[in-house]
């Protein structure tokens, strides 16, 4: 039922998004738009309510939910495998097609709904003909399904039994929210790219438009993207006991790249608004910024990089990897034909004023997209070329991204007040002499602690002085009601990333970590403090098995666990327990060696409080925007 | 507060500070963070919470302990894993580091040039 439906309902989807590119005429736009909308959340709801019945005569259901799974992870079990999250993909799709449709059209033409609707066809082209999530079971594996049909009306056969989600989805709520807004944020940047491209294609009078619906269009995906990575560290740090919350795993970083583009194209956009310059730069970073969505979908989903979050299937890869070269060809093409247009974009005059600053932060923050690029397919370049496997790792990083970001966040500080004529060094030391000296101070006290080095110094200056003057600016200005809202989004988010870099540089440099063997009801110490272990519980759920272990510092009583799946044969997931201040984590997982005797992992982690104090101002940023609607 | 030459007297202060408090990591931790287990999708096993790990971990801190030098660790672990297994491969293939700077540069150099008004 929910099969034929499903794969009915995606063939009309996709002759409906076909009628609306071929058609030559204006009328019946909003309807059919409105339709397609209606389409993709209905089939959204029936692989919902499919889950939910459990059932299992539809392919991906027996594969990735189960009879036991609870309520929330089956509504998450959704985008939790590849062909349901293309579904969720084409839900947020058609949705910013209707947001764009009521709010950014070009009224002269309807050209930029025939390019979303081209890019939509696109994706759901792939739940048609390549792989649907409501394929037919046609074989039964040992537990769910192994073989499966995308055609109506075929002899089904029934497994009895889900093999359910993959336990690290099923571990933690933050889990079922982290892919979602990931989504928006990946899919939102479609907008930016219709846009700039319909607009350049039947070019408008009014030449800067496209630029400023551009912005407009890559503020919330920006947004959603920021949020995304975040809960992404966060889940991984407090949920999982890895102890970290950040790889430099290929597939966050194809999150990053989107993110570090549309961050740069966020501020050259306000460049070419004011000054007319950069215009074809921003064309180019628009482009990229769409093409790197699907160049992420392409990583996670096609298997050729090995990484936590990888699930393969089949042919996916080719797929996109021939949508990435299409739309890049759309995109070579319209810009080919403005060539004269873009010629008109200005030279920088002052280098060291408002435009040379944004030309930094562009340059800066594009070449830490190209590092981030290279880097994720070295090993792909690697292997195809030399036949050699080698892992980028962290120190690569390090000692790339290092000192770019650290570049950008000294330039943060500059931001506060630009003058549009050069700014004169001499001058502003004096001017801000003050702050500089009690930012100075204030570092100095922080290093006193510290074991140092000087990476560490020069980010405790920078980013304590970025923080100070920052503070300072608001407090004595926030009031001023002649500063616009975009400026004072951009102040908080600056003050977050300021407290951020402090509490990873705090992180990386201090944190420490020791191992100790154990038994039940016997105490160790670490970090001036004793640990009281007692004995472990055992719980068993439905769907898993977790055994607690409590642990007490005087005070209070954590517990670090294991989780076992089921229905997984996968490695167990462990939880830990976290004692927090201000400053560190005392942060242990453990093994069980067996019944009451016990390895923890026992780490000092420092900073950590600090960088979600950090990364949670940032992604409040949007609240000054909100006063603009109020009017 | 409002002086020059505090500024640079804390500025200088500031630069000799790592000669004071010496920042030391251990030869262990350099290496455990280098290494990467190879049952554990891509952690490295300073990170892993893995048997696999640990065991490697153990005979690492063996071989750190007996006082094997930085390349003898390093062709002891390649030999058996293959190169995958470090993931700091850049002392070994310079290329890694040099290919991407000059990237940026070619990349600055033409944006700047293409932005620099001729007086």
């Amino acid at each position: 039922m929910i099969y034929n439906t499903g794969i009915i309902f995606s063939w009309i989807s996709f002759g409906l998004l076909i009628f609306l590119f071929f058609k030559n005429k204006h009328i019946y736009t909003e309807i059919l738009v409105r339709l397609n909308l209606f389409i993709q959340i209905f089939l959204f709801c029936l692989l919902e309510i499919g889950l939910f019945l459990n059932d299992f005569s539809v392919s991906y259901i027996a594969n990735y939910s189960a009879k036991s799974t609870p309520p929330l992870y089956k509504f998450a079990s959704l985008w939790g495998s590849l062909d349901g999250s293309i579904l969720l993909w084409n839900l947020c799709l058609s949705l910013f097609m209707y947001i764009y449709l009521k709010l950014y059209k070009d009224n002269s033409s309807d050209i930029d709904i025939k390019i979303f609707s081209l890019i939509m066809i696109f994706f759901v082209g792939y739940t048609v003909f390549s792989s649907s999530p409501f394929a037919g079971c046609i074989e039964l594996a040992v537990v769910g399904c192994s073989n499966s049909t995308i055609l109506p009306f075929q002899e089904l056969v029934i497994s009895n039994i889900g093999r359910g989600p993959n336990p690290l989805l099923q571990n933690h709520p933050l889990m079922a929210i982290h892919p979602p807004m990931l989504y928006v944020g990946y899919v939102g940047m479609t907008m930016p790219f219709v846009a700039a491209t319909s607009r350049l294609y039947s070019k408008s009078d009014d030449t800067n438009a496209w630029v400023e619906v551009a912005e407009k269009t890559t503020y919330i995906p920006w947004l959603f993207l920021t949020i995304g990575i975040t809960l992404g560290a966060a889940w991984s740090y407090e949920v999982l006991g890895w102890g970290g919350y950040w790889a430099w795993d290929p597939v966050e970083n194809v999150s990053f790249i989107p993110w570090l583009l549309a961050t740069a194209f966020l501020h050259s956009a306000k460049i070419q608004k004011s000054q007319n310059t950069l215009l074809n730069w921003n064309y180019i970073l628009v482009g990229l910024m769409f093409l790197s969505t699907i160049f992420g979908t392409f990583v996670t989903r096609s298997g050729v990089l090995i990484s936590v979050h990888a699930f393969s299937n089949g042919n996916i890869g080719t797929y996109l990897l021939f949508g990435m070269l299409f739309f890049g060809f759309i995109f070579i093409f319209i810009g080919s034909k403005n060539i004269e247009y873009f010629s008109k974009s200005k030279k920088i005059e002052n280098w060291f004023g408002k435009s040379g600053f944004f030309v930094y932060n562009n340059i800066f923050l594009f070449s830490s997209a190209l590092v981030i690029f290279i880097g994720t397919i070295f090993p792909l370049i690697y292997e195809t070329l030399y036949n050699r496997q080698i892992t980028i790792g962290r120190s690569y990083y390090d000692i790339l991204v290092g000192p770019l970001l650290l570049i950008l966040l000294g330039l943060m500080i500059f931001s506060v007040k630009l003058p549009i004529k050069n700014i004169n060094i001499e001058k502003w030391i004096e001017e801000n002499n003050i702050l500089v000296n009690s930012s100075l101070i204030l570092s100095i006290f922080i290093l006193f602690y510290l074991n140092n080095s000087y990476i560490l110094i020069f980010t405790v200056i920078i980013s304590v002085l970025l923080i100070v003057i920052t503070f300072s600016n608001f407090y004595k200005n926030y009031r001023n009601k002649k500063t616009n809202t975009s400026y004072w989004t951009g102040q908080i988010a600056h003050l977050g990333i300021g407290i951020f870099a402090l509490g990873i540089i705090f992180n990386v440099s201090q944190s420490y970590s020791t191992e100790k063997e154990i038994n039940s009801f016997e105490e160790f110490n670490f970090n001036n403090q004793t640990f009281f272990v007692y004995d472990s519980i055992e719980e068993s759920l439905p769907e898993k098995n977790i055994i607690k272990l409590p642990i007490s510092n005087g005070s209070n009583t954590k517990f670090t666990s294991l989780n076992i799946f089921k229905n997984s044969s996968q490695q167990a997931i462990s939880s830990p327990a976290v004692f927090r201040t201000f400053l560190n984590d005392i942060y242990i997982t453990v093994k069980f060696i067996d019944e009451s005797s016990y390895k923890l992992i026992v780490r000092n982690n420092y900073g950590i409080f600090i960088m979600w104090i950090g990364l949670f101002i940032s992604s409040i940023s949007f609240l000054p925007r909100l006063r603009k609607y109020e009017k | 507060m409002k002086n020059k030459y505090l500024t640079i007297f804390l500025l200088v202060l500031l630069m000799i500070l790592p000669s004071i408090f010496p920042d030391n990591e251990s030869r262990y931790e350099e290496w455990s963070k280098s290494l990467l287990c190879p049952v554990c999708q891509g952690e490295t096993i300073y990170d892993s919470p893995s048997e696999y790990a640990d065991d490697m971990g153990a005979v690492l801190l063996e071989q750190i302990n007996n006082g094997m030098t930085d390349d003898e660790i390093y062709s002891f672990w390649v030999s058996r894993y293959g190169e995958r297994i470090i993931t700091n491969p850049i002392n070994q293939n310079l290329e890694i580091l040099i290919i991407p700077l000059v990237l940026i540069s070619i990349f600055i150099l033409l944006f700047v040039r293409k932005l620099y008004a001729k007086k």
